[in-house]
């Protein structure tokens, strides 16, 4: 199917698959009223984060009782506007039905009090049970927005001042209730309770822990950032640099001793912090240039991590050591995400191109054609179900989507007797034999693993299997940055800070999460272990 | 003067590459379209390299003919001989004999960029080829090795025959693209091959560079009025049309026509499009068969049109100079971040503030074997 990149400005409200019909839901944004454009434009990156309907024990908001605070990583102060917007929250609180709105009241106030001290409105304070939100930064703000509703305003607005967050993620299982993890471009970091942020009246984050305070430990931009799977409160910080770093959020530790400088920017190293109490504990160098995006196999084993330099790199995360990765056909990578069964990983660039790199096969067994511009978004659809194959029972099919700075989304399918099987010739099924496999490919067994750290460069244009995509649709006006795939929809974000949540065939109403207790895998939250035994999958 | 070129040291350091000058270019009345070009020329290494070559020459010989290439020549020598390593210059002989060569660029009206850039690599063409067939006696003693056989050239010499002659301007800049035409009724392919020394191309909204190179090469079906007449058939025929890279230039000149006559209007305006544009980049339309078709590209300049008309406006230029970016305003020279470049993408609206947007790219090949 061709991909036309049309010129009107007019965007259709539902697009047709094989399965049937995607329609427009509703949409999300945000009042440009409240937006600091101070510090330079920023890029839209969109979390899903699914709140449990059991109450997590939150921190209070009074820094006297705040005792994780500690020497590096301080609170950083929960400056409420005064009680009275405390109150105003409680006495329209309870009402569920009620939705917070950022606009109106908010838009008249913001003259009287000359922009600093807007109200978030009458929040809704009984934020303890469950619900799902979308949470996205623009400017020098991260919004949230309540995706039960239609409301298309955020329920909240976060600002922060001094920079702007530009990553995020989420962690549903987080124990302390610090699930949020939010990098700004000043290379600071901060963690969270989601839930504390909701029913606090304010217009700042509260109750958060703040590492790399004013970038005392790495001043370059945050790039990604992803909580390490099954670690309790370890979590991953990608830089403008080619470093990440690791922290554990239960450590007080100071960043008084950073690292040593790296000694050759070419080579991938592992320092660890000279103290036990140090915060982070350890630092990756990964290449030169930036690290745009790391995401970690859904069982946690391993993290891929794509930038400047064009390599999706894969790393043993528990084992710090390079496994495989390959080169961008040219130019940077920028986005990269895993399939639910941790065989695949998706990356789009700066060559227009999706490729799907096979841990079993280390080799790039497709390229997805469709794009006009960059790939700015990869994801695997894992509430896809294949249909019904013929007699051999062993086609995979794989959905998965893209988006890119060419407005469109593209859905393709992947059919692995299509594409793998031609490949390898005489190998058969997935896990067939190894000693059929072609020159070059590496063998599938993780125990007789190849030297460590093998890239391979860029393939040639020939050799890769092309798929094209199965339904091409401009979902914006303005260029694409995030793409999540929930159980109800597809959401789809431009840089500008739309969302447009796009309802599945079948579904009905507009809540892309009613109800649902299911994994919310987005690009942004690979991280999150696969609830529905997809974590079991060997490896 | 010196004042920002001071800066700009100090903001190197240490990094001051060995050799390198910076220099800005004094503006005499918007000759920014001449030095935002000049500038991308001069950090073209291949280009700068035959010009100095040139200067040390023709100073030996002492065969002062007053020409473009002289002026050129003469400029770049002056610029790399500075004893400082940042300030100003004024190309002044340099631009009184492009107004003397073509009235086109005599008035003080802005001018296109890359109609200069076009009229400047043909004169070159010009005035080498000319002095190629002239010194088939060799006057200097050394002659320059970038004449086609010899015999071929005494051959067809008397000036009015082109391209029998591959001069440096040639090495360095052209490309051959084919052009491959099929008869819908007898299926011949006819492929006719024209040369280029840079691609022009059409853009769209939200669009990669890639993505225009691909329009470029897409087949193109010739039908009522644009019949194509087949040698075979011998009567005009519906065809499809496709036109690929046989040879890729090492040096890859993209101009991205962001000035569009509109009929209705009945004048030019000026498309303000998003266009990403990579820092490395293969053509991906290319022949099969094409040597170096995978070949990876550099981008190491980029002119950019300021302003949102095509009759006013202002050109600044973008240059990549041992692995730091700068940023050429006339006299002023800055240093750049790398992630600099993608504001000179374009705007994905139609009125925006971002009036500043890459014109013409400009790509090394990175394949040594040229
Ligand atoms: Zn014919």
């Amino acid at each position: 199917m061709a991909a036309p990149n049309s010129q009107s400005p007019s965007v259709r409200t539902h697009f047709k698959t094989p399965e049937g019909r995607y329609k427009l839901s509703h949409e999300k944004t945000h009042p440009t009223s409240l937006l600091h454009y101070s510090h330079g434009k920023t890029i839209t990156q969109v979390t899903l984060a699914h709140l449990k309907d059991k109450p997590l024990q939150t921190p209070s908001t009074s820094s006297s009782s705040s005792s994780t605070g500690g020497v590096g990583a301080r609170f950083s102060a929960a400056r409420l506007l005064g009680t009275g917007n405390g109150s105003r929250g409680l006495v329209f609180g309870g009402g569920n039905g009620f939705s917070g709105r950022l606009t109106g009241g908010a838009k008249s106030t913001t003259v009287s009090t000359g922009g600093a001290g807007v109200s978030n409105g009458p929040l809704a304070s009984s934020y303890d049970g469950e619900g799902t939100f979308l949470i996205f930064n623009v400017g020098d703000a991260i919004f949230v927005s309540d995706c039960n509703s239609q409301d298309k305003d955020p329920i909240k607005c976060l600002h922060f001042g001094n920079a702007n967050p530009i990553c995020h993620t989420y962690d549903p299982d987080a124990k302390d209730g610090h699930d949020l993890l939010i990098g700004l471009t000043s290379g600071d970091v901060y963690t969270a309770s989601l839930r504390q942020q909701l029913q606090d009246p304010g217009k700042k984050l509260i109750g958060a822990m703040h590492y790399n305070k004013d970038g005392a430990i790495n001043s370059s931009r945050c790039t990604s950032v992803a909580w390490v799977p099954h670690s309790d409160g370890l979590f991953v910080v990608s830089h403008a640099d080619g470093n990440l770093y690791i922290y554990d959020k239960n450590k007080d530790g100071s960043g008084d001793v950073p690292f040593p400088p790296v000694k050759d920017l070419a080579q991938f190293s592992v320092a660890h912090a000279r103290s036990s109490k140090s915060n982070p504990i350890a630092r990756w160098h990964i290449c030169q240039g930036s690290i745009n995006e790391i995401a970690f196999s859904p069982n946690g084993m391993y993290l891929a991590a794509v930038g400047r330099d064009g390599y999706l790199r894969v790393f043993e995360y528990a084992k710090e050591q390079l496994t495989c990765g390959s080169k961008s056909y040219f130019g940077a990578l920028l986005c990269c995400a895993w399939s639910p069964d941790g065989k695949y990983v998706l990356t789009g660039g700066e060559d227009d191109l999706v490729q799907v790199w096979s841990m079993e096969d280390q080799r790039v067994v497709a390229w997805g054609e469709g794009h006009n511009s960059w790939v700015s978004a990869v994801a695997f659809d894992p509430y896809w179900v294949a249909p019904p194959s013929g007699e051999s029972g062993e086609s995979v099919t794989y959905r998965f989507g893209s988006v890119g700075q060419d407005t469109q989304l593209l859905l393709w399918d992947l059919a692995m007797d299509e594409v793998v099987v031609p490949l390898r010739r005489l190998g058969g099924t997935l896990s067939g034999s190894p000693a059929f496999r072609e020159p070059g490919a590496q063998s599938a067994r993780w125990e007789s693993v190849q030297p460590v750290g093998i890239l391979h460069p860029a393939p040639v244009r020939k050799e890769v299997p092309k798929l094209a995509p199965i339904m091409a649709h401009r979902v914006h006006a303005e260029p694409l940055s995030s793409l999540i795939f929930t159980k109800e929809s597809i959401l789809t974000a431009c840089h500008e800070g739309h969302v447009k949540i796009w309802d599945r065939p079948g579904v009905q109403g507009c809540s892309p999460a009613r109800n649902s207790d299911s994994a919310d895998v987005s690009s942004k939250e690979k991280l999150q272990p696969a609830k529905s035994g997809l974590s079991q999958f060997k490896q | 003067m010196g004042s920002s070129g001071s800066k700009l040291e100090k903001a190197l350091g240490d990094q001051f590459p060995e050799g390198e000058r910076y220099f800005g270019l004094e503006n005499f009345g918007n000759t920014c379209y001449c030095n935002s070009v000049l500038q991308a020329l001069y950090f073209c290494v291949p280009f700068r390299d035959q010009l100095l070559d040139h200067a040390s020459r023709t100073k030996v010989s002492g065969d002062a003919d007053d020409n473009l290439l002289t002026c050129l020549s003469e400029l770049f020598t002056q610029i790399n001989s500075q004893k400082k390593k940042t300030g100003v210059i004024a190309p002044k002989r340099f631009i009184q004999r492009v107004k003397k060569q073509n009235e086109l660029f005599r008035s003080y009206m802005h001018q296109d960029a890359h109609e200069f850039l076009n009229f400047l690599l043909n004169e070159l063409v010009d005035i080498l080829e000319r002095e190629a067939t002239a010194s088939s006696k060799p006057t200097s003693g050394q002659v320059h090795p970038d004449k086609l056989a010899n015999g071929t050239a005494n051959g067809t010499a008397n000036g009015n025959h082109h391209h029998s002659v591959v001069t440096w301007v040639h090495k360095i800049f052209q490309g051959t693209l084919t052009n491959e035409t099929r008869c819908l009724r007898c299926e011949t392919i006819t492929a006719r091959d024209e040369t280029f020394l840079d691609l022009s191309l059409d853009i769209e909204q939200n669009s990669s560079i890639t993505s225009c190179l691909r329009n470029f090469s897409s087949t193109e079906t010739l039908n009522a009025e644009d019949k194509f007449f087949c040698d075979k058939c011998c009567s005009l025929q519906e065809a499809q049309k496709r036109m690929k890279i046989k040879s890729p230039p090492r040096i890859l000149a993209l101009h991205l026509k962001r000035f569009k006559y509109i009929e209705q209007l009945g004048r030019y305006k000026k498309l303000s499009y998003r266009v990403v544009f990579p820092l490395e980049l293969k053509l991906c339309n290319t022949t099969d068969d094409a040597p170096g078709s995978e070949a990876e590209y550099s981008l190491f300049a980029v002119v950019v049109h300021v302003g949102s008309g095509p009759n006013h406006g202002h050109y600044v230029s973008l240059v990549k100079s041992h692995n730091h970016w700068l940023f050429f305003d006339d006299e002023n020279v800055e240093i750049i971040d790398e992630s600099v470049v993608q504001t000179f993408f374009g705007s994905t609206q139609e009125y925006s503030n971002n009036t500043d947007h890459g014109y013409i790219l400009f790509y090394e090949s990175l394949e040594q074997k040229h």
